[in-house]
Parts: structure tokens; sequence; C-alpha cells
């Protein structure tokens, strides 16, 4: 009993020291839930290696907290040229300096350019593809020339970003690595793997309204839900990412905490292979039964307590987000008198295939879910669970070796946020074309869903885009192609009152730190 | 961890056993020998014994706590899961995979390992030193890190987690057969087969194997809880047994989210791992002073 | 002696190469990586010309012999993932997974050397029996449910150690009692028969027949040489602790080799996977060795 008591005390004091550490305030601790793995925009993978390198450097456009495109490093832009070779003309703004104290010029620019066109460098060279050359007018004026249009070039806030030159070719790739630098808000000061990202704040930062007024930003690593609960509540972290499902409710009525629920850029929804003529799913009458079928709502309530939100088609915030358009209701007669409909009284049996990586929040116990309420209606799964990689693999189209995917899949896939679903529609809406770039994904086979996809991807008017999407979002919803769509995950940041912080949705997903501040 | 090539585990034996065990008739461990005996009739029994279906979700009932609790219901003994489906059933269901893996792994590396072992105590020379290299290439790889690659690469399931158990544990009977042979081919009885023209199969037949027999019976004995800890570890670690399916080894896997408010989730699949294998380790014990009370270092 | 060592060395390479081609045909036998690390509209052209870079579309067997002949010059090849060489991470990794086994190692022994020693002297008793209960639940529960359990109980319940993480001492404790938990059985037994042994030996009755106070014998006498056969062993229980760590470090979020290495599997970071493992093989085997080693100079008549 003494002895317990003895653990207890030291141990409390081992938490009262680290707490009073963090009191001490120029210095603002934020727990991230995932880890960035490279902290060079030319090498970055996956969208969570922007929570790091979000907070250093930046791109030409970008979009505010209201998910509206502004002009950020470009002063202005336009396009010309001609429909089906346009050019994009940039004018970069002046007086931009990167952390070193270089310039910001064209050259920075070209030279990202260059590097995120390399294979051996970068593994999104297919968003380059259709750049013909980089042209620079001077040190503050480039020119975009393209061999075709490319929509997904403008919803991608111009894709490039601005990379250091002059420095890069003195500090070689590997001291590059080890000390980049940018031109954004803050300053890199060490980093250290599965443990924690050190930066500074950039005293000669451009941007004077929107920039964070805290002299040091410490990003912790902290993967494991309790912990990192347990460090926000202890005063350990002032910041946290991705409360847990299950404490957001108690987080949100914490005093002195301030919340804020993002949208997730990830829309989940069941596939199936539509396109195979000898599949039940190739029946529009199957596929109805299918949306009909599955209670999303209750499962989002009980499943994921309540953290996602139903989308359909395209979410609230993506460019094109048509509120008139409402998802299939939940009605298990309706589904059944469908099934029947479709020659299928009794129902059929099926794999059905379930992501049991947690890529997102409770993914494998919504897709049991999903699974459970097909079944109620004669939908029959023969569950099968698939690791993330296995799972990538199987959904993948047109690879040599393993049978393609032959019942229904637990699919996700970002439409855009911000930005718009072009990109995924044009994997898994557009039909499958070997060496096209279409349809990776995809298990669909519409002829007029795919000449709708093509126009998107060569309109690169904001304008007209919008209606498009809205078009195809509409003959999408109605003809059940490109899956059921079911919730966007929800995610939700808290941090102490003592603390204005303003969420900006990208680069990194809402976790930049643009505009922080302690309160006075 | 048991998974690793660590000396064969024993129970202290020649310690006096404690009170509950020492409840026996004509000495024999019946509670342990009861609880196996009730494993085997819940994966036998399967889905006929199970109060609920061990798959049937209700989402409006998760997370309800055991009988004795205030929010608990007799409907569901041990309480719920996150999906609300019943946490007795998914154990009887899972007493089923545990059976169905530590009936084939055994068998298997059971029969893989003691042909090798014969083999290689028999004939000894150039075959016994491949065979030994072979065992010692496949000892230096911890044996949860080749499970771990292994089931990464295969598409995980029943019956890579018994392939994998395998793997691992047939070196384990090598050795110990192996060298029961090598003592036993020194024996008069085996020398004078030999002289008296006997082939090598009817050697291996009528004087070996009935030998090593006894050996056999124990090993397999201990060797269930092992499997059973083996198939736990890589099912917890996501490598093993996948949804539908149920393990115990799968429901602490899938209930270590909720370990804040669902204590149960993570105790009572624990607890029924334990049993399991506390009664069978008791039981090898048993047998092994049984049938060779001389041996008690195996 | 030289002779004795220098085979039990080339023993050593052999069963530590014929573990690298086991460990990289297995690893190589599943899905390509390629696909988990472009981007899901990535065209086929950038996954083929991503495989050509990084090698995975030649013969499996050239591959291997590539790898061999890098790993020999200590090149592991660059993580697909984190884009840093494979051995670094590993070597960063490394000594936290070295400290949790030493805290497991140094738990397993206080618990092990009183029990035994008590079990011993007390032959027959309540503490004799307490020992043996242990023993049987060591050998009887999985390590990581023992880990659950602590987190249950002394993280979740009482609060007094953190749960996960690993940054003060006071983040070892819980992992170090559940991964040393399963050797206390063994070592309580080893223990405890070597005691008995001294115990009932001739010099000990002397030793108590002229008068030597009991708690001197038991602890100076006796206790000294019940080591020695325990000492043997250590070697094989530290390293079957590295081994084990792959799942309590994954309970405990411990930011260990075990954990990198079971990250690594799951996003077919090939690089990481290899090295990791073949560095974790290689101290299994090198430990073994040394065990053997420190038997044949204990003693003489055992050859290698």
């Amino acid at each position: 009993m003494f002895a317990g008591r003895l653990v207890a005390t030291v141990l409390g004091l081992l938490a009262l020291n680290s707490a009073v550490a963090a009191q001490t305030k120029d210095t603002l601790v934020a727990a991230l839930a995932a880890e960035g793995t490279v902290l060079d925009p030319a090498r970055y993978s996956a969208g969570v290696d922007q929570y790091f390198i979000g907070q250093m450097f930046e791109q030409l456009v970008r979009f505010d907290p209201d998910l509206k495109p502004v002009n950020w490093l470009a002063e202005s832009w336009k396009i010309e040229g001609t429909s089906d070779k346009p050019i994009i003309d940039v004018q970069i703004r002046k007086g931009v300096k990167f952390h070193n104290g270089d310039p910001l010029t064209s050259a920075d620019f070209e030279f990202s350019y260059e590097r995120l066109k390399d294979p051996k460098i970068s593994r999104w060279t297919h968003l380059q593809a259709n750049v013909e050359k980089f042209e620079i007018i001077d040190d503050h004026h480039f020119k975009l020339h393209f061999k075709a249009p490319d929509g997904d070039y403008i919803v991608g806030s111009l894709q490039l970003w601005a990379m250091p030159k002059k420095y890069y070719e003195k500090a070689g790739e590997d001291g590059f690595a080890k000390a980049p630098i940018g031109t954004g808000p803050w300053k890199f000061v060490s980093r250290s793997i599965k443990e924690d990202l050190k930066l500074e704040a950039f005293e000669d930062y451009w941007n004077k309204d929107a920039r964070p007024k805290i002299k040091n930003l410490v990003l912790k690593i902290i993967p494991e839900d309790l912990t990192r609960v347990a460090a926000f509540k202890s005063g350990a972290v002032d910041w946290v990412d991705a409360v847990p499902l299950s404490a957001v409710e108690e987080i949100k009525k914490m005093p002195g905490v301030k919340t804020f629920t993002a949208m997730a850029p990830n829309n989940m929804y069941i596939d199936f292979p539509a396109y195979k003529s000898d599949s039940p799913f190739s029946k529009l009458k199957v596929r109805q039964a299918v949306a009909h079928a599955v209670d999303v709502d209750a499962i989002i309530k009980n499943v994921l307590f309540g953290q996602g939100e139903r989308y359909t088609q395209v979410g609230r915030g993506s460019t094109g987000y048509d509120p008139t358009l409402k998802p299939y209701a939940y009605d298990m007669r309706k589904a059944k008198q469908l099934l029947t409909e479709a020659g299928y009284p009794n129902g059929f049996e099926t794999p059905c295939y379930n992501l049991i990586t947690p890529r997102e929040p409770n993914v494998k116990e919504m897709g049991e879910a999903v699974f459970a309420y097909l079944g109620t209606v004669g939908i029959r799964c023969k569950v099968q669970g698939l690791e993330y990689s296995a799972w990538i693999n199987l959904g993948r189209r047109g690879r040599s070796g393993p049978p393609e995917m032959d019942g229904v899949l637990m699919w996700m896939w970002g439409h855009g946020l911000p930005g718009d679903p072009a990109t995924s529609w044009g994997g898994m809406l557009h039909s499958f074309v070997q060496g096209k770039g279409f349809g990776s994904y995809s298990y669909t086979n519409d002829e007029k869903a795919d000449s709708m996809v093509e126009e998107l991807k060569g309109t690169m008017d904001p304008e007209k885009r919008v209606g498009l999407i809205q078009k195809i979002a509409r003959y999408k919803h109605e003809n059940v192609l490109g899956g059921v769509p079911t919730y966007r995950p929800v995610v939700t940041l808290a941090w102490r009152d003592s603390i204005d912080f303003r969420a900006w949705p990208s680069p990194g997903s809402w976790r930049a730190f643009q505009e922080v501040s302690f309160k006075k | 961890m048991s998974v690793t090539s660590a000396p064969t585990p024993v129970t202290a034996a020649d310690a006096p056993l404690p009170f509950f065990v020492r409840f026996r008739l004509k000495g024999a461990p019946w509670i342990p020998i009861l609880i196996l005996v009730l494993v085997l009739i819940a994966a036998v029994g399967g889905e006929g014994l199970t109060p609920h279906d061990p798959n049937g979700l209700n989402l409006g009932a998760a997370f309800k706590p055991p009988f004795w609790q205030a929010a608990g219901t007799y409907d569901y003994l041990l309480g719920t899961d996150n999906l609300g489906r019943d946490v007795l059933s998914r154990i009887i269901a899972g007493a089923r995979v545990s059976a169905i893996v530590a009936l084939y792994a055994i068998a298997f590396s059971g029969a893989i390992g003691t042909m090798l072992g014969i083999i290689a105590g028999y004939f000894g020379g150039i075959i016994d030193t491949t065979i030994i290299r072979i065992a010692e290439i496949k000892m230096a790889i911890p044996g949860l890190a080749l499970a771990l690659i292994f089931s990464a690469t295969m598409d995980p399931g029943l019956s890579t987690v018994v392939i994998v158990i395998v793997l691992t544990y047939w070196t384990w009977y090598c050795r110990i057969i192996r060298s029961e042979v090598l003592s036993l081919r020194e024996r008069d009885y085996v020398s004078f087969a030999k002289v008296a023209g006997c082939g090598s199969i009817t050697i291996f037949f009528r004087h070996l194997l009935p030998n090593i027999f006894n050996t056999l019976l124990v090993l397999m004995t201990l060797q269930v809880g092992q499997v059973i800890i083996f198939e736990a570890s890589l099912s917890f670690l996501g490598l093993g047994i996948q949804a539908p399916d149920t393990s115990w080894g799968l429901m602490l896997s899938d209930a270590r989210q909720y370990i804040t408010y669902a204590w149960w989730g993570i105790t009572m699949p624990g607890i029924a791992i334990m049993l399991t294998c506390l009664s069978s380790n008791l039981v090898g014990d048993w047998l092994r002073d049984l049938l060779d009370p001389k041996r008690r270092q195996l | 002696m030289k002779a004795i060592f220098a085979k039990g060395l080339l023993n050593a390479a052999i069963s530590i190469l014929g573990a690298s081609l086991i460990i990289f045909v297995i690893s190589r036998l599943s899905g390509d990586p390629v696909s988990l690390m472009l981007p899901m509209e990535a065209p086929q052209s950038a996954i083929d010309a991503l495989k050509q870079e990084l090698g995975l579309d030649r013969p499996l067997w050239e591959q291997y012999f590539i790898f061999l002949w890098k790993a020999l010059q200590g090149d592991f090849g660059q993580s697909y993932r984190w884009q840093m060489p494979a051995l670094a991470l590993v070597f960063e990794r490394l000594p936290a997974t070295i400290y949790l086994a030493t805290a497991a190692f140094a738990f397993s022994l206080v618990l092990a050397i009183p029990l035994g020693v008590l079990s011993a002297v007390y032959r027959g008793s309540w503490i004799d029996q307490i020992g043996r209960i242990i023993a049987m639940l060591g050998q009887a529960v999985p390590s990581f449910w023992v880990g659950l359990i602590l987190i249950l109980v002394f993280a979740v319940g009482l609060q007094w150690l953190p749960a996960f993480g690993a940054d003060g001492v006071q983040h070892v404790i819980l992992p170090a009692i559940a991964l040393g938990w399963y050797p206390v059985a063994a070592q309580t037994r080893i223990i405890r028969s070597g005691m008995l042994e001294v115990l009932d030996s001739d010099y000990i009755r002397m030793g108590r027949s002229v008068g030597t106070p009991e708690r001197l014998l038991v602890w100076k006498y006796a206790f000294r040489n019940a080591l020695l056969p325990l000492v043997t062993i250590m070697g094989v229980y530290f390293a079957s602790m590295l081994s084990g760590a792959f799942v309590v470090e994954t309970v405990f979020a411990w930011p260990g080799l075990g954990r990198t290495v079971v990250e690594a599997v799951f996003s077919r970071d090939y690089p990481v996977v290899q090295a990791g493992v073949l560095v974790t093989s290689i101290l299994f085997v090198l430990s073994n060795f040394l065990v053997d080693l420190s038997y044949s100079i204990i003693d003489p008549r055992i050859r290698l």
C-alpha cells in the first residue's frame, strides 16, 4: 500500500514537471496522430506527408478556411492559348523569401516542376504529364504550356511547390533532406522520426495578415488514441489532432477547450462489379437495392459514434456540391422488392471484401455492419478481410496476377476536399482503360459517364466545371454508378482556449498552423 | 513469448501441486480435463451451442456489460462488443477455431518433425547434418518474425496460421525425437534387429515408433497451449484469423481500442485462453509423470 | 578452444546466410508494394517506372544477389516509406528495444531469484506453491494479454502509470513486466532445482553441522552455485525477448524495432523488414553462440 502510494507520488511529480515546462509559453506543443514521412514536397507520397510539409512549404494557389481558392504565392494567373493547347500564365508575388533569405523566383518553380515530373524522385509524375514545357518570362513571370487541357491542374492548386533551387543545389539531396527550407510560416529546426518535428516561426514571412504569432511549434507524434487524449487532458500538449471517436463528446464538454470538427478528405463507398454482365450488380435494380438496404445513418450513429457525415456523390464543401441531391432512403422492403424484380426473389450469395487496416477510424466495423445490412435483404456476404496492401492490390484494375475483384468491396477515395471530385471520378467512375490512366479502380462501364468524365478532365474553366460536376453527380446517383456513397469521416481537433487557432484546409487537411497565437 | 525457440517450457513439476490441482481422482487432474472437454464440446457443437449468432450485429445492444453489473442483462451473460455481438457466443465460436488450429498444427508439425527427427537420428551422417542444419537456420530467425513475414505474404486466415505454426514448431519435435532415437539406436534390441536382417522400415515401425510414442504424446499435449497462444498473438497483430471467422486473439485485438470503457472485451477472451492453456499444460505434466516419470526434463 | 570458436562462428555465419535467403524469398512472395506507394490515380506507366526504379522488375534470384552483395556492405536499401536508409532506421530503433528487453529481463530476475531461492529453502510451503502457480500462469497467458491487463489495471483503472509511449522511466515499467513475465517460470524452476541440489550437498550439511548461520549458507554458498545454470541460459532468454518485443511493443506503442518491423510488414516496406529481421536474427544467433561458448568454457566436455 505504502509502496503504491510512493510510486503514485513520484509519478505525480513527474507529470507535474512536464506540465510546468509546458507553461512557459512561447512554444505550442501539438499532438498529431499520424506522421509525415518525408520533408520534401517533391517526394511526398501520401496526404499525411503534408502535415509536415504544409507548415514549411507553399503553393501558388491555396484554399482559405472557407474552402475558397485564393492566390497565394501567385499574384495572379490566367489561362490563355487555345482550348486544346492551353497555357497557364503566372505572375509570382514579389518580396517572398525562403528561410535562408533567398528571394523566390520563377526558376524555383521551374526546379519544382523538373523534380515533380522526375520518376526517380516523384510519385506524382502523372500530374505533370500534360505539361509540355515550362517557360520563364522573367524572375516573377512564367508560363506553363500544355499539350492537352488538364482540369486537374487547376483543382490541384496549380500543382507546383515553391522549392529553393539555389539552396538545394548547394546542400544536395541529403543536405536538403536534413535541413529543408521553404517559404512557409515555419522554419525547420529538428526532426526525430516517430517522435516529433520542431519548428520556429519565420521572421521574414511574406504574409503579414495570416501568420502565426508564436515563436516555436512542436509537432509531437502520438499515434495511440488513449495517450494522445491523456496528454491533452494533462496539459502536456496544447493542441490535439484526431480525438478518438469515443472521446469526442467528453472533450467537447471539457471546460477551457475549443474544438473544430473537420471533414476528413476521404469518401467511403460500397462498390461492386457493375461492369461484369454476368454479375447481379450489372442490374440497376440490384444496385438500387444495395442503396436502399443499408441504414447508413444508424451505422454512423452507432459504429462511428456520430463522427461521420453522410454524402451524396459530392460532399459539402467540395466544388459542385448539390444540396438538392438526397441519398437513397433506408428501406428494407423496397430493397427486397427491387431484388425480386431484378430476378433474385431469394437473394444471392456474393464475396464481400472488407478493409481491416484502420485507415480511417472504425472502417472495419463499418464494413461488417454494411455486410450485415446487406444480409437482411438477401445479399448474403461471404466476408473476406483484407489488410491494406491486399486491399489496394485487389481493387486495382488491369494488374497481371491475382483475379479481379468479384463481389462487394468497401472502398474509399477522397473526392476533393478542398477541390472537386474529378480526379477520383476519373479513377472510379470512368470505365477502366488500360494504359490511359482512366478507371484504375473502377467497376463501372458506362459510356455516357465516360464521356462526361473526359469532358470534365478537359475543362479548365472553374465555372463550367461546377455545372458539369453537378450533371455527372445526378447521373451517377440515378444510375447507381461508381458504387453507393456512404459517409465521410469527421475529424475533431481540440485545443486550449488560451490559444487562437484557425484551421486552414490545405495543405495538410486542416492541420496547417497558419493562423495561431496565444491570447493576451 | 512462447513462440521462440527458448528451452521447452515445463512447469515446476517437482514442486507439490497447489490444493486445487491436488483434487484428483485416481491421480488425474480432473478440473483441467473438464475444461478441455468443455472447449472440445464448444468446438464440436459450434453454432448450435451459442446463445446468439456470434456474428449477429445488434447495434442497439452495443457495449452491454456482463450480467452481474448494473447495466448487464442475462441475455448477454458476458456482455457485448462494440457491434452488439454477444461475447460468450463469440468465445464459443472462437473455441472452434482454436481447436481446429491446434488439431491441424499439432498433427502436421508433430508428423513432419517426428519423421525428420527419426530419419536424422536413425541414419545419421550427411542426412542428419543436413536436417539439423536446416533446423538451425530456421531457428536463427526469431519465431514470431518468421510468422509475421509469412502471414503477411500469404492470404491471412486459418490455413495460413496452421502453416506458420507447423513451420515454427517442426524443429521442436525434430530435435527432441532425434536425440531420443540416437539413444534408442544404441540399445541392444535395435542393434539385434539390424543384425537379424530387419529392413529399415521394419525397424522404424516396429521398434522406433512405439518407443517414442510416449514422448510424442507428451510433447503434443504440451504444444496445445503454445499453439493457442501463438494463434492468439498472430490474430492480435491482424495477421491470423480474419473476420467473419472469430478467434480469441482477434476478439482481443478488436476490443483493444475500447479498453477504457468495456473492460470485459479484453478480459473474457483472455481468460478463455488462460484456462485452456493452463489445462493443457497441467494435463501434459500429468501425462508425462504418468507415462515416464524419469523424463522430467522434457 | 580456437577451433571450437572458429567452428561456432562458421555455423553462425551459415545460419545467418540461410536466414537471409528465407527472409528475402518469403517477403518477396507477397504482392508488390508499388501500388501502395503511389497515389490511386497513378497510371500503370508510373507503376512500371517505379518498379524499374526499385529493381523489382528483375528476376527474384538476381534481386537476392544484389540484396546480399549490398547487405554485406551494410546497405539494405532505402526504406520505401521513410525514404531513408533502412539500416539507419533499424539502428535508430534498436536501442529502445534493447532498453525494453533489458528492463524486462531485470524484472524477471527480480521476481525469479527470490521466488526460486525461497521455494527451495521452504520446499513444500505456501511460498513454494505460489512459485508454482506463478510459473503455471506465466506459461498459460500470451504476453500481449498480460500487457492489456496491465494497461487496464494500472493505466486505465488506477492511473498510476502511462500506457503508451517512451518518454521516461515510468513508461518502461508496464511493457517490461508484460515482456518479462514469461521467462519467470523457467528461471524460477532453474534456480529452485539448482538450490535444491546444493542445499542437499555434503558441504552445506557440513556447514550446518558446524553452526554456520542458515542465512549465510543459503545466500552466500548455495545461491552462488545455483546462479551458474541460470547464467548459461540467460542469453537464450534475452534473445527470445527481442522476438517477444514484436507483440509487446505493438501493445504499448513502444517505439522500438519490433513495432517498426510490424508496421513495415503491413506497408510492404521490404528493405526495413529485411534489415530489421536480419539484424534481430544476427543478435539471436550471436547470443546463442556466446551461450554455447560459455557452456564449453564452463564445462569442457561439451563440444559445439
